[in-house]
């Protein structure tokens, strides 16, 4: 599937499925670099990172979006030829079952021992099958194999439906914003990290690089992490108060604001508890950077797919193209 | 008997804590923070991310090395994160409270003006029983302001930042409590210093920063990123120590008049340790070596390991009941940890640096 | 066993540094001795500002061939361990831990405190005097105290300061094959590293022998940044998963099996290519290796990849069984072939990188 269309449409189910588990990101980097083609100067790093940088006068801006997507780790084969497996990212071991993985044109399916007594899934009881029996797979599976959630975002009426949305959607609606810019205000420079489910390892060393002077982070954020004051899917793009490790700078959050005023685009806030994006390492970096996050809202389904609304997803793109072209009035950085 | 240095220190506290300031509205703090340090410091600015620095130039040669004092202006806090029908507050916290302090507390809600609220409770007649055994989590916690929900709802926008309202107060023995010495007593003590320095003015540079956002999250962000600006050969983060309480043990808390707290552990430097203790000998002060074996869980932390390494120590403050709103000081121990500062930094040789060249 | 050039692993360096005390934030003693060791060797030494040993080192000039990438080479000097927080007035040790240690290797247990060695031992109620509903439970280490035999606090002051670090008094030993002794990890990858030193190397290599890995990565995250190598490579020692009653499958990495390569733990992915560069290496070199378990445990790598713009980095462990315990063991064979995988690793990279 082509992804020169840079419309959301098609953009979004090719990048989602593209392969791209932590540390191990070449599937969807070449997918990303196939569809900036054009957009401006593509680069890639020691990580792994994707730095775009589209150029422009005024102040450094970057737009950051995280690239890699949960995924698992083979530990060891068992007697049974089932491949016993380990946790790259944030998707609950109870949402893995019934998941499609994917590796080097490998497939297998994962599964849930089903201990007797369990109440919860452990990672220890799932399994990875391949159906190529004990000897074939203790070969063709070494310790290392890193698999993929093997999935393509469809839409479902109103809601996107996929099991990578998290945050292919953030890249996609990135890549969709910067190719319908006019007159860019700021000198914009994009990252498509990796890493950051390990850790948001590929954020800190592509911004330690760049030395932006302002920093807005897309990511996606579950329905269900707060208690009250939750946010909620058709409500438009979330702007982050606060998520583990991260709290807006006020130039930063003030940029994204007048942009979304400019744009008559409606949000919503985001706080939340325990989980975090990429913002946290972005504005810790070097001198610090002052940072805002915009996340998508999604829903999670107990299973390995994601909900997102598509309306929200517009939204984020309008906004993304606003704050691109609304100049960041904050002070400067050194350099 | 309170000395002049006792006064000035015990003046400098009851303003400072009486500052808002939660880590990442440390705005309002920061100016009433540069005022101050303006009546001691050759130059005061402010950092991107809002740290403050106040400059003591030394006597020696440029290049001159840097020693960065760090102190954090940022004091624990709330944020409100849902209004809900009823005009009940919701709130998240930014720096880590124990939720067992707050029922029945009044709070400052900083809305444009401010407005004054309480933790609500329930009267003990209408507990279930055993309700009264478990305590409270802060979700399950609200504040009322006593208004109607339409003018909350105008007035207090969701992330409006929320302090605990309570004045200092004076306590027998020369001692004070009130929220926030954690840590604008180190804030005090840096005053202090300069103040001190500006009559034995030392050969290297010195740099006090009154950092933000110590108490949220995994980086000390201020002193990281002063650490990253500055580059400095040295680094002493000035933060409170546990005060003596009954049900702690031995080893992990400093009584109140006690003089400084010296960290050991692997976040301090020997050599400057041993400096310290030096220059408290000859100033005849009392002091404690408080162990930190894994952490000093102060600024220290992110200071030693930015920009590729920075010598550092720490010196405590004794401290009764941190993370309340009745933090207990000594401001005798804030004026004695000013000296101690000022005396080792003013002996400090220029030549010093924590790089040992062996070939 | 130590073909082609590579140097012999030298297993005096081992012992020296196993006995010697090291915890998290008291190194001092185990860097004198690999300073020592290293300084003949090296092109520039010193100690940086958390104490870690930085030794630079030049190749040879080979004319027209190219010089390579630099390589950072690293080991931790730190053990686990305890801190002496209090003295009570009869003269007792309180203490707290420093690093991972599982509390129930504690009663009953020896230790070293400070440069002199001063004998301490954890004491604990003899059964008989416990009552049996408690006899199930394990103390916890607040609990617990070292006596070092002192009748008051001033007795026990005079030798022993708070702050000081105790270690466990374990002696080191050779059994066949098998090593017994402390802190392999990672005394095993320090020697490793200063065999390797012995020999001018192919590539320009910085070592760092660093400091505080066991609380936190901190010294390597210091250093990187101070170092900025191109490609660095951390020697460890890491655990076996042998014990009895486990499915065999389960039981790697296996101790005399060779070094184990990591592919992704705690606090890295391994740079893929640099992955692919060490096993073809040992492929050809015919070097056993085997699989580090993935998802489990972290090392400086971790901190070493992502400093500045990232680094390339890899981690090569000499299999350890018992490791954060007294008495850890090892096959001085796993050793020697871990120097020689580095080694030739060190040629491939001169050859083939970036």
């Amino acid at each position: 599937m082509s992804t020169r269309t840079r419309h959301l449409d098609s953009l979004l189910p090719a990048l989602s499925e593209a392969y791209g588990p932590p540390g191990r990101e070449s599937g969807i980097r070449a997918a990303i670099k196939r569809a900036v083609r054009g957009l401006g100067k593509a680069s890639e790093d020691a990580l792994g990172n994707v730095h775009l940088h589209v150029g422009g006068k005024g102040p450094r801006l970057l737009l950051t979006a995280h690239m890699d997507a949960p995924g698992i780790i083979v530990t060891r084969v068992d007697a049974t030829g089932l491949a016993r497996i380990s946790l790259l990212g944030p998707i609950l071991a109870s949402d893995w079952i019934g998941a499609t993985v994917s590796w080097n044109g490998q497939r297998g399916l994962i599964g849930w021992d089903h201990p007797k007594g369990a109440t919860e899934v452990e990672p220890e009881s799932l399994f990875l099958e391949t159906g190529l029996g004990e000897k074939a797979a203790a070969k063709w599976i070494p310790v290392g194999t890193v698999g993929a959630l093997h999935d393509r975002a469809e839409r479902l009426g109103d809601l996107w439906c996929g099991g990578n949305l998290d945050n292919r959607a953030g890249c996609a609606a990135l890549i969709a914003a910067i190719a319908g810019v006019q007159g860019p205000r700021n000198d914009l420079h994009v990252v498509f990290s990796a890493q950051s489910d390990l850790g948001s390892r590929g954020a800190m060393t592509s911004v330690f690089g760049i030395e932006p002077d302002c920093a807005v982070v897309l990511d996606v954020a579950f329905v269900g992490e707060s208690k009250q004051g939750d946010i909620a899917l058709g409500k438009g793009p979330c702007l982050g108060l606060k998520e583990e490790g991260y709290l807006p700078h006020p130039d930063a959050l003030d940029l994204v604001k007048r942009a979304a005023r400019a744009a008559k685009v409606k949000h919503q806030w985001l706080i939340r508890e325990s989980s975090g994006s990429d913002a946290r390492v972005v504005r810790a970096s070097r001198s610090g950077v002052p940072t805002a996050l915009v996340a998508v809202p999604a829903r999670k389904t107990g299973g390995p797919r994601v909900l997102v609304n598509a309306n929200d997803l517009e939204q984020v793109v309008k906004l993304v193209r606003q704050i691109v072209t609304t100049p960041y009035t904050g002070e400067k950085g050194p350099r | 008997m309170a000395s002049n240095g006792d006064r000035t220190c015990a003046d400098w506290l009851r303003h400072l804590t009486s500052l808002p300031g939660v880590p990442g509205q440390e705005q309002e703090t920061a100016r009433a923070v540069m005022k101050a340090f303006r009546t001691v410091a050759d130059r005061v600015e402010r950092d991107r991310m809002g740290s403050v620095y106040a400059w003591i130039e030394g006597t020696a040669k440029a290049p001159r090395p840097r020693a960065l004092l760090a102190a954090h202006m940022d004091k624990i806090g709330f944020l409100v994160r849902a209004v809900e029908p009823g005009g009940w507050l919701r709130l998240t916290e930014v720096g880590g409270f124990d939720s067992r302090t707050l029922p029945g507390k009044e709070v400052t809600v900083h809305s444009n003006p401010p407005m004054t609220a309480i933790f609500a409770t329930k009267p003990p007649h209408l507990q279930k029983g055993g309700e009264a055994e478990r305590s409270i989590p802060l979700e399950e916690l609200y504040l009322d302001t006593g208004r109607p929900e339409r003018e909350v709802r105008r007035r207090v926008p969701i992330g409006t930042m929320v302090t605990l309202r309570q004045p200092p107060i004076d306590l027998m023995g020369d001692r004070m409590a009130a929220p926030g010495m954690d840590d604008r007593a180190g804030v005090v003590v840096m005053l202090r210093a300069l103040e001190l320095l500006r009559d034995r003015r030392p050969k290297w540079d010195v740099i006090a920063v009154a950092t933000v956002e110590e108490e949220f999250g995994m980086f000390c962000l201020g002193a990281r990123t002063a650490t990253e600006t500055l580059a400095p050969d040295l680094g002493i983060a000035i933060d409170v120590s546990h005060g003596d309480m009954p049900g702690a043990r031995d080893g992990d808390t400093v009584p109140l008049g006690s003089g400084p707290a010296l960290s050991i552990g692997g976040n301090i430097h020997p050599l400057i340790l041993e400096e310290l203790k030096r220059s408290a000998k000859a100033l005849s002060m009392p002091y404690r070596v408080e162990p930190a074996p894994m952490s000093s869980g102060t600024d220290a932390m992110d200071i030693q390991i930015a920009s590729g390494g920075v010598p550092t120590a720490v010196i405590g403050i004794p401290c009764r009941y941190m993370h309340t709103g009745v933090e207990t000081v000594e401001p005798r121990d804030v004026d004695r940890c000013a000296h101690l500062l000022a005396h080792y930094l003013s002996e400090l040789s220029p030549e010093w640096r924590a790089v040992e060249v062996l070939k | 066993m130590s073909g082609n050039g590579a140097p012999p692993f030298r297993e005096d360096i081992l012992e020296q540094i196993s006995n010697a005390p090291g915890v998290s934030g008291g190194e001092e003693a185990v860097r004198a001795i690999l300073a020592e060791i290293a300084r003949d060797k090296v092109d520039s030494l010193e100690v940086d500002p958390m104490g870690s040993l930085v030794g630079r080192i030049e190749p040879l000039a080979r004319n027209g061939k190219r010089k390579g990438p630099h390589v950072m080479l690293c080991a931790h000097m730190d053990e686990v361990g305890l801190m002496v927080t209090a003295i009570e007035k009869e003269g007792r040790l309180r203490f707290r831990r420093v690093g991972g240690i599982d509390p129930r290797i504690l009663p009953g247990q020896v230790f070293r405190i400070g440069l002199a060695g001063i004998r301490a031992v954890v004491g604990t109620l003899p059964p008989h005097l416990v009552p049996r509903a408690e006899r199930d439970k394990v103390t916890a280490p607040d609990d617990l105290y070292l006596d070092v035999g002192a009748r008051s606090r001033e007795e026990a002051e005079e030798m022993i300061p708070v702050g000081s670090y105790a270690v466990f008094d374990t002696t080191y030993e050779s059994w066949g094959t098998t090593r017994k002794g402390k802190a392999f990890d990672d005394r095993a990858g320090c020697a490793v590293l200063a065999s390797i030193i012995q020999r001018r190397p192919p590539v320009p290599v910085t070592a760092v022998w660093s400091v505080q890995e066991e609380v936190g990565l901190r010294g390597a995250a210091a250093a990187a940044r101070r170092v900025r190598p191109d490609v660095a490579i951390v020697l460890e020692g890491t655990a076996s998963g042998e014990a009895p009653g486990a499915p065999p499958e389960e039981q790697y990495p296996y101790m005399g099996k060779g070094p184990a390569l990591t592919v992704q733990d705690r606090s890295l992915m391994v740079h893929a290519r640099l992955l692919e560069t060490i096993e073809s290496t040992a492929k050809q070199k015919r070097v056993l290796t085997q699989w580090k378990r993935p998802a489990v445990g972290g090392t400086d790598a971790g901190r070493i990849a992502i400093s500045g713009t990232g680094v390339p980095s890899a981690v090569i462990s000499v299999v350890c069984r018992y490791i954060h315990a007294p008495a850890a063991l090892l096959d001085v064979r796993d050793a020697q072939r871990a120097t020689t995988l580095v080694w030739h690793t060190l040629e491939t990279l001169r050859k083939e990188w970036p």
